[in-house]
């Protein structure tokens, strides 16, 4: 009898590194995942495999509130910012429970570095292993999302991985804990875990506790979500324990392997049945201003990257992405990654085309992109910190959404169309906070109660959604009253800010300002922690004519007169009030600052210091606005969203109030003026196009530009190998034009 | 569930924003009707004034079209942009607000928004003053051609009925501004 040698843990005793070459070049040759042409268990009972999507689908969402119950995080608990997601053997993506889409790429790429770097027999896998990762060199978007992955094992064999990623407020970095604004390099980044096995028989090390318990200011919180992720986990093993019991084993792993193939050919598909094929320009800018912050001397430079985007839709219902013409990278933590721009379109595309709750390896199969090496898309080193590579999925993944929109909206799928916007552009961390608390400790936090607040972006057929987040479709912005038990705060309001929108014939979604006092502590500092990097340029988010929205920004005022106000029962603030005269300038006595987005705020915090900030995701506004319908606006007008000096002006529809009714009540004869009047304004003050495009050469050849805008171009005009060539053929320069700086 | 299908009506009111949220809500979790680009075509042609057969919507307001051997892009008010492979706007008026006032007028809350870093475009018909698209780039930056459609592969291999008159998928912008800069005659609003 023929004695089955095993060589290694994997299925049918393969070595981890043989599975995964088999899989590639079975891909390579065949087109299809694990050579798959034919798909023997789907043909044979479709019914048997989608209950075995099901099983697992429920397995990861029960692992994932399991966490939720654990943890004492009011990201996991409020916002919920947490997945669970299972990988086959050789780290690809099988399906993710609900909460956070940006990941599922991203963990199984950490488990294929895992097994590059032979971590099967030099670090040694076994049942009960937990392996914790936040090392954006190998895949992630941020430091402050965690990886923990544990491998499952039927009989001795390895036979899948369950990830689970949650978000945590504080890793021990530089003040204020997690993703902070100065830092430049990754040694200032906090917790640094590159795939680490920290728990051995599903227990925790006690290395690994003691290394949390000195390393951060929140060791408690911190140990909570892994234990949380641990347990998830193990709810999760034992769950596909019982599914391969039911099924086979056999069947879990050719099963498995089908659905990743059956969804690679349904994407594209999807995508021949609900788009147009052709080619889409873009582009994004990123304003980083490092002389603002605290950084090292060699580090506080100031400069603008391009990022160029032609984004293709081909005859195979494939998308490519080419981000030729790319600005390079710098010294900050908000360049991007070729893995965090995987996990910005898994971000995208889970949430406008693959919505099936199947997206997985397969759908990934039908992306392609050419990220230029050595650029703001693609950092040659690897020393670089990473905490905010959230800059592209903010402002570009936006844009790209926006992109595939047309495609939806010419092929007659109006309903799928949503205009850009991710999350915020300007300030998607604006509250990052370090100091005392309220208590008296020390502490560190990452408020991320606006993940649940902004404005999404126009749609083609109706209003943008008010605090919409993308990002993670289920999420909210968590009670305030459970931030108050972690943050030395006490909330004021939660307001939408009027006239703050995205114009447009469909209105982007508005965005809330939160206002808070600083409550029982002396010593505060905030950090206004960025993603989007758009300041003075403003992304190129409206469609069909609509308008970008408002961006985001903070007020906050330091010795006040507050808590004689509240003695003497006068009036605060809770919101921005009328647009211009804002109520905490109005209400309020003290210092006034409007801090800088994207940086710390210099000045120190103590109880009874106000703060407001406006998130500012609102998106882009689409189709013209002065062709929305007059009953729309009323709404916004009852609403409070709208003031009528805006209706007027921007909408061209007049109104008058009703103090009665209570209501606003449409003049519609001025509004018919209003428009008629405005049609004749744009077609007497518009040029020919012929006329701006000499204009505008004209600046170009004698470099009427600020300087940063020419190094931008110089850098761009350097690095791309397409890009340069279109530029200087747009304007009809020199083949070897650059500006003289 | 093969075989979904709305009526014209349906679709009609989906365009115009009319159709209830709950039924849209449906129409977007439930399977995709296969004979959408077509009964949406046919209700596009019947709102517009004019007669040449929409090869493909751009935008609410833009349509391509097939006039003789050509494809052209034309606006619902029949104003007409020439050849689909030249990006329109090139034949659109350009207003540029440059002014820190002019943004304030969009923007009434604390922004760094700064003209001269930001060229804020917006993009009218000539022929009816539609505001079509507005392109927020920084200074100098290319118009931003949105998109080139690959009409033929979609026509033919997508939809499975070529078109006549097969075009090369190619952006002609460049041949525009190579003209512009020649200083040869152009017909038209450039």
């Amino acid at each position: 009898m023929e004695q089955k040698v095993k060589k290694g843990i994997g299925w049918g005793g393969k070595p981890l590194k043989e599975m995964w070459g088999e899989k590639e070049q079975l891909y390579q040759e065949t087109g299809c995942y694990y050579g798959l042409r034919e798909l023997p268990l789907m043909k044979a009972n479709p019914l048997k495999l989608e209950v075995l999507a099901s099983r697992l689908l429920a397995a990861a969402i029960a692992g994932r509130e399991t966490t939720r119950m654990i943890s004492a995080s009011p990201i996991v608990r409020e916002v919920a910012e947490l997945a669970v997601i299972l990988y086959t053997p050789e780290g690809d993506s099988i399906l993710q429970s609900t909460g956070l889409l940006i990941h599922l790429p991203l963990i199984g790429e950490v488990i294929q570095w895992m097994i590059k770097e032979n971590y099967e027999e030099e670090e040694g896998i076994n049942e009960g292993d937990c392996f914790t990762s936040n090392d954006n060199y190998i895949a992630g978007m941020h430091s402050a999302d965690l990886y923990d992955i544990m491998p499952i094992f039927w009989e001795g064999d390895l036979v899948c991985w369950v990830g689970t990623v949650i978000m945590e407020p504080e890793v021990g970095a530089l003040a204020p804990g997690c993703m902070p604004s100065g830092a430049t390099e990754r040694f200032v980044e906090g917790f640094r875990f590159t795939a680490e096995k920290t728990a051995v028989n599903d227990r925790h090390t006690k290395a690994f506790e003691r290394r949390i318990r000195l390393g951060c200011r929140m060791p408690d919180l911190f140990l909570l979500d892994r234990k949380g992720a641990l347990a998830a986990n193990i709810k999760v093993r034992e769950a596909i324990k019982k599914i391969i019991e039911d099924f086979g084993v056999d069947y879990f792993m050719e099963g498995t392997r089908e659905l990743i193939e059956i969804e690679r050919r349904a994407q594209l598909e999807r995508v021949k049945r609900r788009t147009v094929p052709g080619k889409f320009q873009g582009e994004s800018s990123y304003e980083i201003y490092a002389s603002r912050g605290l950084v090292p001397p060699h580090h506080a430079i100031d400069r603008i990257t391009l990022v160029p985007l032609d984004f293709y839709i081909r005859s195979d219902g494939s998308y490519y992405l080419d981000f030729d013409g790319t600005g390079s990278w710098g010294w900050h933590p908000s360049n991007i990654t070729p893995a965090a721009l995987r996990g910005a379109l898994s971000m995208i595309i889970t949430t406008t085309i693959s919505y099936t709750g199947k997206a997985n390896q397969g759908t990934f199969l039908a992306v392609d992109m050419n990220t230029p090496y050595d650029t703001f898309v693609y950092p040659s080193s690897p020393n670089v910190a990473t905490g905010l590579l959230f800059t592209w999925p903010v402002t570009g993944g936006g844009l790209w959404m926006g992109q595939q929109s047309r495609a939806f909206f010419s092929r007659g799928f109006v309903e799928e169309f949503r205009s850009p916007v991710t999350f915020s552009y300007n300030t998607s961390a604006p509250v990052a906070m370090a100091g005392k608390d309220h208590w008296g400790r020390d502490f560190g936090f990452l408020n991320v109660e606006m993940m649940g607040c902004y404005g999404s972006g126009g749609f083609a057929i109706r209003d943008g959604i008010l605090a919409d987040a993308l990002v993670q479709s289920d999420t909210d912005m968590g009670n305030a009253e459970v931030w108050e038990l972690v943050l030395p705060v006490l909330w004021l309001g939660r307001r939408f800010l009027p006239d703050a929108c995205g114009w447009g014939k469909y209105r982007s979604g508005h965005c809330v300002v939160s206002t808070y006092m600083i409550y029982k502590t002396q010593l505060l500092s905030l950090d206004t922690a960025g993603g989007g990097h758009c300041e003075r340029i403003c992304p190129n988010t409206g469609m069909f004519g609509g308008y970008p929205g408002q961006n985001g920004f903070g007020k906050v005022m330091t010795n006040t007169n507050m808590m004689q106000l509240i003695d003497q029962r006068k009036p605060l603030a809770h919101g921005e009030g009328y647009p211009g005269v804002g109520d905490l300038e109005g209400n309020i006595r003290g210092n006034l600052i409007i801090p800088w987005v994207n940086s710390y705020v210099k000045a120190i915090f103590g109880h009874g210091a106000v703060s407001q900030m406006y998130f500012g995701a609102a998106g882009a506004g689409v189709g013209d606005p002065v062709k929305r319908a007059p009953a729309l606006a009323k709404e916004d007008l009852d609403n409070g969203l709208l003031t009528i000096d805006c209706c007027r002006h921007i909408y061209c529809i007049d109104a008058s109030y009703d103090d009665k009714a209570e209501k606003w009540v449409i003049d519609e004869k001025n509004t018919a003026k209003l428009r008629e009047r405005k049609r004749k304004e744009r077609l007497a003050k518009g040029i020919p196009a012929k006329e701006w495009w000499q204009k505008r050469r004209q600046d170009i050849v004698e470099g009427k530009l600020p300087p940063l805008l020419k190094e931008m171009y110089n850098d761009s005009l350097a690095k791309g190998q397409r890009w340069p060539g279109e530029f200087r053929a747009f304007w009809q320069l020199p083949e070897d034009f650059t500006f003289s700086l | 569930m093969p075989g979904v299908s709305y009526p014209k009506e349906v679709i009609r009111d989906l365009i115009e924003g009319k159709l209830p949220w709950v039924q849209v809500k449906s129409m977007i979790s439930g399977y995709k009707d296969d004979d959408r680009f077509d009964k949406y075509v046919q209700v596009l042609q019947e709102k517009v004034p004019w007669k040449e057969k929409i090869l493909l919507p751009l935008t609410d307001e833009l349509y391509i079209v097939q006039k003789g051997a050509d494809r052209i892009v034309k606006c619902g008010c029949g104003h007409e942009f020439g050849d689909y492979r030249e990006n329109w706007k090139l034949k659109a008026l350009i207003y540029v607000r440059d002014t820190k006032e002019e943004l304030e007028e969009l923007y009434r809350y604390p922004s760094e928004l700064d003209p001269e870093y930001c060229e804020i475009r917006e993009h009218y018909c000539p022929g009816c003053g539609t505001q079509l698209e507005v392109d927020t780039v920084p200074f100098g930056y290319p118009s931003i051609f949105d998109f080139l459609p690959d009409l033929d592969v979609f026509y033919r291999d997508w939809l499975g009925r070529p078109l006549p008159h097969e075009k090369e998928f190619r952006d002609l912008t460049y041949d525009l501004v190579k003209r512009w800069a020649e200083g040869r005659v152009e017909t038209g609003i450039d």
